[in-house]
């Protein structure tokens, strides 16, 4: 590999990359040259077909509720958000995230559409986070 | 190339226990090796199986149980793979007693997993899941399997019902194996009226937080018959990693499980139809449900029907019978020891030493243990009598 083509942390092929992106509002995925799978976030293989061909493509952000739950018994730090709803969302690229949903675990079914926006941590949620992801957003589905 | 067999098994009590990970260790050891040579006599290397060094801070298990059990100067390593790591440690002494490297091997698990109390235990459970995505969206657990769950109930016609007979009869079991965490059984409103944990799932859908270990001893027939030991052949075994994050797989067919079960039944030359019982990784109801599919039991999308008798349940179905130990439900599931502590029901069962809990000739058996969510994942194994005894 050149050294031109090292990965760096403004590469969407990494996570400061992804989350960076992300922050400015762009969903980047990887998707595969040869099978095209969506890989979200991107990832340097594909995993559908092994190919290391991947294209990184900015992504919808709608699509609808594929699974969901509620937690009610959250790690220890995020007790006072509990109950929070969280989902497998199907985007419209096909691709699937899991993410928090910003609505109560009643108000949401399977197939409702959502749309994916971001948000900065909360304390709580800081106080989990790693030095090197204090700056990264936290992904939250709108119902639409 | 020799056979690999089990010939001696042993657990420590299950469940909230007042003794740190080695501890549970030498109990398991003590009952293990009772009338038997010492340890070292028998065994050459150690693997132990142990989710988190985040209970007791405190890794190097390989080294620390070997030094345990009377080993010295030996392979000894920690195997990771969260609540399958039981499992892998069995399946590598199976490989090695196999290929010949060694004659007799420890396979072991251990966990303390009530060092931190609920919070502690949710905390380190949740390092099985991607950091990035899921982690920071503070997923659990239970909630990644209520995923499962909620798909599930959707797509089949599987009911919250179905769910809740499924950990009936797992207590229903638990209560006559002496090894089990629980040993009451409980009715379908009690796991319909417990508290939610993460919808569809309710409290006693849910495998307990407990400590525990358990060993077993890998050799060959040739050494087991001249201990006079009843042994169990490890006839195949398999395993297979899917993709950590559970949105990028099968929902509903849990592929990296189905991929281990046909390996190891290959290895073993044996069908789903040829096995009598199945020990299957039940950390949630649903699990089992899906499970049952996996592992060639039961038509898609009838998983759910486990806990009914075999003429019972929907044309297709094996005539199996699903987790006699009460499962990681009520058994329990001390995560690093799970994989150990079903091998020791087959054991038991194929031995014919299972009491009340016995599966009227019992000749074949399948492990299924996983870890992450689902089948981040899986290891199965195939064990078949080996000894004649009487049943
Ligand atoms: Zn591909």
């Amino acid at each position: 590999m050149s050294g031109e083509d090292r990965l760096d942390v403004d590469s969407p092929l990494t996570l400061p990359g992804f989350f960076s992106a992300l922050a400015d509002g762009d969903l980047l995925a990887g998707v595969c040259a040869d099978c095209g799978e969506v890989l979200l976030p991107p990832r340097p293989a594909c995993y559908g077909c092994g190919s290391r061909n991947v294209d990184v493509e900015p992504q919808p952000k709608t699509g609808e509720i594929y699974s969901y739950t509620a937690v009610h018994t959250p790690p220890p730090a995020l007790e006072d958000d509990a109950p929070y709803t969280i989902a497998v969302v199907e985007l419209d690229s096909g691709g699937r995230l899991t993410g928090r949903v910003d609505a109560n675990y009643d108000a949401v079914g399977i197939g409702d559409p959502v749309e994916l926006g971001t948000r900065a941590l909360t304390d709580e949620e800081r106080s989990l986070a790693l030095e090197h992801e204090l700056e990264w957003p936290l992904h939250v589905f709108e119902p639409v | 190339m020799p056979q690999p067999v089990i010939a001696a098994v042993g657990s420590s009590p299950v469940g909230r226990t007042d003794f740190p990970g080695r501890d549970l260790f030498s109990l398991a050891l003590e009952e293990a090796f009772e009338g038997l040579p010492d340890p070292a006599e028998l065994a050459d290397a150690v693997y132990v199986g142990n989710q988190s060094e985040q209970y007791e801070h405190q890794i190097m298990h390989g080294t620390l149980l070997a030094e345990w059990a009377g080993l010295r100067n030996v392979p000894a390593e920690r195997v990771e793979g969260c609540a399958a790591a039981g499992a892998l440690a069995l399946r590598h002494a199976a490989k090695d007693v196999r290929n010949g490297e060694h004659e007799g091997v420890l396979a072991c698990g251990v966990e303390k997993m009530t060092a931190g109390g609920t919070g502690g235990a949710t905390d380190a459970l949740s390092a099985a899941f991607d950091r990035a995505i899921e982690q920071r969206s503070g997923v659990t657990a239970p909630s990644q399997y209520a995923l499962l769950a909620q798909r599930y109930l959707h797509e089949t016609d599987a009911t919250e019902e179905d769910l809740a007979e499924i950990a009936v009869k797992n207590h229903r079991n638990a209560a006559k194996n002496p090894r089990a965490q629980f040993s009451d059984e409980i009715d379908t409103d009690t796991v319909l009226e417990s508290p939610p944990v993460a919808p569809p799932l309710k409290l006693y859908d849910c495998a307990p937080v407990g400590d525990g270990a358990a060993v077993a001893l890998v050799t060959t027939a040739a050494v087991a018959d001249e201990l006079g030991v009843p042994w169990v052949t490890v006839a195949g075994t398999g395993t297979a990693a899917n993709n950590i994050a559970v949105a990028e797989r099968n929902m509903t067919e849990i592929e990296g499980a189905a991929v281990a079960a046909e390996s190891a039944y290959e290895e073993a030359g044996l069908e789903p139809e040829d096995v009598d019982v199945a020990e299957v990784h039940d950390a949630f109801t649903v699990s089992e449900a899906l499970l049952s599919e996996a592992a060639g039991f039961a038509p898609t999308g009838y998983g759910y029907q486990s806990y009914l008798p075999p003429e019972s349940r929907e044309a297709g179905w094996t005539d199996v019978s699903l987790s006699p130990s009460g499962g990681l439900k009520a058994r329990g599931h001390p995560i690093g020891a799970t994989g150990i502590l079903q091998a020791i029901e087959a054991y038991e069962q194929l031995t014919g030493v299972a009491g009340d809990r016995a599966v009227p000739g019992a000749e074949t058996a399948l492990l299924l243990n996983e870890g992450g969510v689902a089948d981040a994942v899986t290891v199965a194994h195939v064990l078949t009598a080996g000894t004649e005894v009487a049943r």
